[in-house]
């Protein structure tokens, strides 16, 4: 799956559906006692999970430019490779930030990789705020966690206020401090600086008391020294990041949720539905519904297999078909969303962070005003949209990004962090995320346009 | 050196940590530069300050030298308005954090107010459309604090650390009492940090125009509403209806009168100017950033 992910460079579950819709041309036989197409991919079934590769983190680095982020982060490549677990990226490489590409966005972004014996990293800086957004907005990782580098000599600077916001902004909830530079100043000043930005922490909803802050020299550690502040300062870095952040874990615990990839009919058993399960656990017998496209379907689940076999429980990441009670083919498509009963919301009204592309990178080049109806892709359904700006908004600008209004003219599921794209005659215009769902809104007939969306929503 | 880690309050505070403390509580200055100031002025908080506040512009003029030549591709356009002078500013700096950030966004608010302070002290005997260069920029005097627009900057280089650049301004002036109204605009054009009239915003423009509406307020949101399609549409030129013909492609006009009115696209802008007996003398529209 991974190979064919690479080889087609589609995100995994594009590969994944577009394997399924291949093989659902092949009808199942009657004599089979399995009725998922016959392919096998990826790791076995885990009713009971343990991790059997490292987890993985993502984290990204945040300060003033002059404080040392690039420096710490062409030391911290450098340390891991000698521990064998990363390939050194010098400070020009980092420094260049190079523009990336995704979903058509361009993006200033320098990546590295390292691992300590406890995980993966993947380590992204950004020169700009923008920067930052539009990773976040195309929906590509989430951030699990953030370094803040403040130089000792300075302090924290004015502009350490909108790094702060802008963590809050993406969504990252643990920070680890490293004050560098502490071998230029004395020790009552690191107990003031570190004082200070706890402070600044806690008033920022950060956990100020608690979390870890690091005091060494990025440019000691690169030239190798062993002395506090020099490479031992990397060590302890590595040591916060790997006990202060939680491992991100597959949610087993959620009510379940299954996008449903595929439908189709299996003669004599009934009609069943497959996907790769996002959320939680599903048992057999369980309730269920299926949501989308304006429809509700009470059902339940009284079949479940994986991979050609019968099983009682699934689970998040498991890939499935679900045999679903009394529901016919013809009522259910790709798209609609199978989970537990009264877990989730349809409705077509949502609040979004959203990115218009700017004429470089094959956007508008005029703004919106509001009321401005595209097609919108999600998942593995599209339906149209109509995009209104917030109130205080009078335009949104291409290569602005900012929250709006979506009103779609299905209701759907969507999640909060769930990514889409708008495109205007077949090019895509902007790309976004769900920041929370609203009430459903009334509109006459299918006529977007006739919705009276209110702006004041906060 | 040993260091005690811990994340209550020192068991010991010093007298000169206590005060070093204050100090950089109270300036802002960094850590380096108010224990600088106390080893200076012999442990005397007071003293200290003064001196702190004396080296700052010093202080930020070094680093201004310093940094300069950093690239500064990010910024912000001010506008300042009142009844017969408009002034639209860009100042850059190096992230679009420090953009962001309100000790620049002051900054910025500054160099409008005094531009258009400057831009009032001009012969006003018709309209008029003046620019003020970069170097231009640095020798306009800034009204509150006194002390030339160089020396804001330097100041606010010392405090933030980036380079910053102010870039450009244009006024338009109207004489007074002539039918003439002035319009300017900022966008996105969310609420200002700031405490005064100046707007900030990533892309500014300005309007000259004619109209003969009934009531201030709408003649207040006919400028805006010209303002703000120049943003967004971008025209060139306005364009004479005798002379000139609309583009037979719609969406590159660049005529402003032939070009789709942003707010209402069944309009062109030269149908909304003869609906309220209107007419635009001159405008003038910024891009944080742009190449010009």
């Amino acid at each position: 799956m991974a190979l064919l992910a690479s080889v087609l460079k589609l995100p995994r579950q594009l590969a994944q559906s577009a394997l399924h819709a291949s093989c659902a041309c092949r009808r199942p036989s009657l004599a089979s006692s399995s009725w998922l197409p016959t392919r096998t991919w990826s790791s076995g079934p885990k009713v009971n999970p343990e991790p059997q590769q490292k987890q993985h983190c993502n984290v990204g680095t945040i300060g003033h430019v002059d404080h040392g982020k690039t420096t710490l982060t062409a030391a911290i490549t450098k340390i891991m490779e000698q521990k064998g677990q990363s390939k050194y990226t010098s400070y020009d490489d980092i420094d260049s930030a190079p523009e990336e590409k995704s979903r058509g966005i361009t993006i200033n972004i320098a990546h590295v990789y390292y691992q300590t014996s406890l995980r993966h990293y993947a380590h992204t800086d950004c020169p700009g705020h923008a920067d930052y957004v539009k990773n976040m907005i195309s929906g590509t990782s989430q951030m699990d966690c953030a370094i803040l580098l403040v130089a000792a000599t300075d302090g924290q600077m004015p502009q350490t206020v909108e790094h702060l916001l802008l963590a809050k902004q993406i969504g990252i909830q643990h920070i680890v401090v490293f004050i560098n530079k502490a071998d230029l100043v004395d020790k009552d000043t690191l107990e003031l600086v570190e004082l200070e930005i706890r402070e600044l922490l806690s008033d920022f909803g950060f956990d100020g008391n608690d979390c870890p802050v690091i005091f060494g020299s990025a440019l000691k550690a690169l030239k190798g020294e062993e002395t506090e502040y020099g490479v031992p300062s990397v060590h302890r870095l590595m040591d916060a990041l790997d006990k202060y952040v939680p491992t991100p874990v597959r949610d087993y615990t959620s009510p379940f949720e299954m996008p449903i990839d595929n439908v189709f009919s299996v003669p004599g058993r009934g009609t069943v539905v497959t996907g790769t399960i996002k959320k939680g656990t599903i048992k057999k017998g369980d309730d269920a519904v299926v949501l989308g496209f304006n429809e509700e379907h009470k059902t339940q689940a009284s079949g479940l297999q994986v991979f050609k076999k019968n099983v009682e429980v699934a689970v998040a990441g498991d890939n499935v078909g679900v045999l679903v009670k009394n529901l016919k083919v013809a009522t259910l498509e790709k798209g609609m969303l199978l989970c537990a009963r009264n877990s989730k919301k349809i409705s077509n009204h949502y609040v979004a962070n959203i990115y218009f592309l700017t004429k470089g990178e094959g956007g508008r080049s005029k703004p919106i005003i509001g009321k401005y109806i595209q097609q919108m892709f999600s998942a593995t359904w599209n339906c149209a949209v109509r995009i209104d700006l917030k109130e205080g908004q009078d335009m949104f600008m291409p290569g602005q990004h900012g929250q709006v209004l979506l009103t779609l003219i299905k209701k759907m599921v969507m999640s909060d962090g769930q990514s889409f794209t708008v495109r205007e005659n077949n090019k895509t215009v902007a790309t976004g995320t769900i920041v929370k769902t609203l009430e459903s809104l009334h509109f006459p007939n299918n006529k977007l346009y006739k919705a009276e969306v209110k702006n004041d929503v906060i | 050196m040993q260091r005690l880690l811990h994340s209550s309050a020192p068991l010991w505070a010093s007298l000169d940590k206590a005060m070093l403390g204050k100090l950089r509580k109270k300036t802002g200055y960094t850590f380096s530069n108010c224990k600088k100031a106390l080893e200076v002025c012999g442990n005397d908080i007071a003293k200290a300050e003064e001196w702190l506040h004396e080296q700052a512009k010093a202080l930020g003029w070094a680093k201004a030298n310093k940094l300069e030549g950093r690239a500064t591709a990010q910024g912000l356009v001010g506008v300042a308005s009142d009844s017969s002078c408009v002034a639209m500013v860009e100042v850059n700096c190096e992230t679009d954090f420090v953009a962001r950030n309100k000790t620049f966004r002051s900054l910025v608010e500054r160099v409008a107010a005094a531009c258009l302070n400057h831009g009032k002290t001009l012969p006003q005997d018709n309209l008029t459309k003046s620019f003020l260069s970069a170097d231009q920029l640095k020798t306009v005097p800034c009204g509150k604090e006194g002390g030339p627009l160089a020396d804001h900057v330097a100041l606010a280089i010392g405090s933030v650390g980036e380079n910053l650049s102010l870039r450009r301004c244009a006024l338009l002036q109207a004489p007074p009492r002539s039918a003439v109204h002035l319009s300017g605009y900022t966008h996105p054009a969310e609420n200002s940090l700031g405490v005064g009239p100046v707007l900030c915003g990533r892309y500014g423009a300005l309007v000259a125009f004619k109209a003969t509406l009934d009531s201030a307020p709408k003649t207040q949101i006919l400028g805006r509403q010209l303002c703000q399609h120049i943003v967004g549409m971008c025209p060139e030129r306005i364009g004479d209806p005798e002379k000139d013909s609309p583009n037979p492609d719609t969406d590159s006009e660049s005529v402003l009168i032939f070009q789709e009115f942003l707010l209402d696209v069944n309009q062109t802008v030269g149908n909304v100017l003869e609906e309220h007996d209107a007419s635009i003398l001159d405008f003038v529209r910024f891009e944080c950033g742009e190449a010009c």
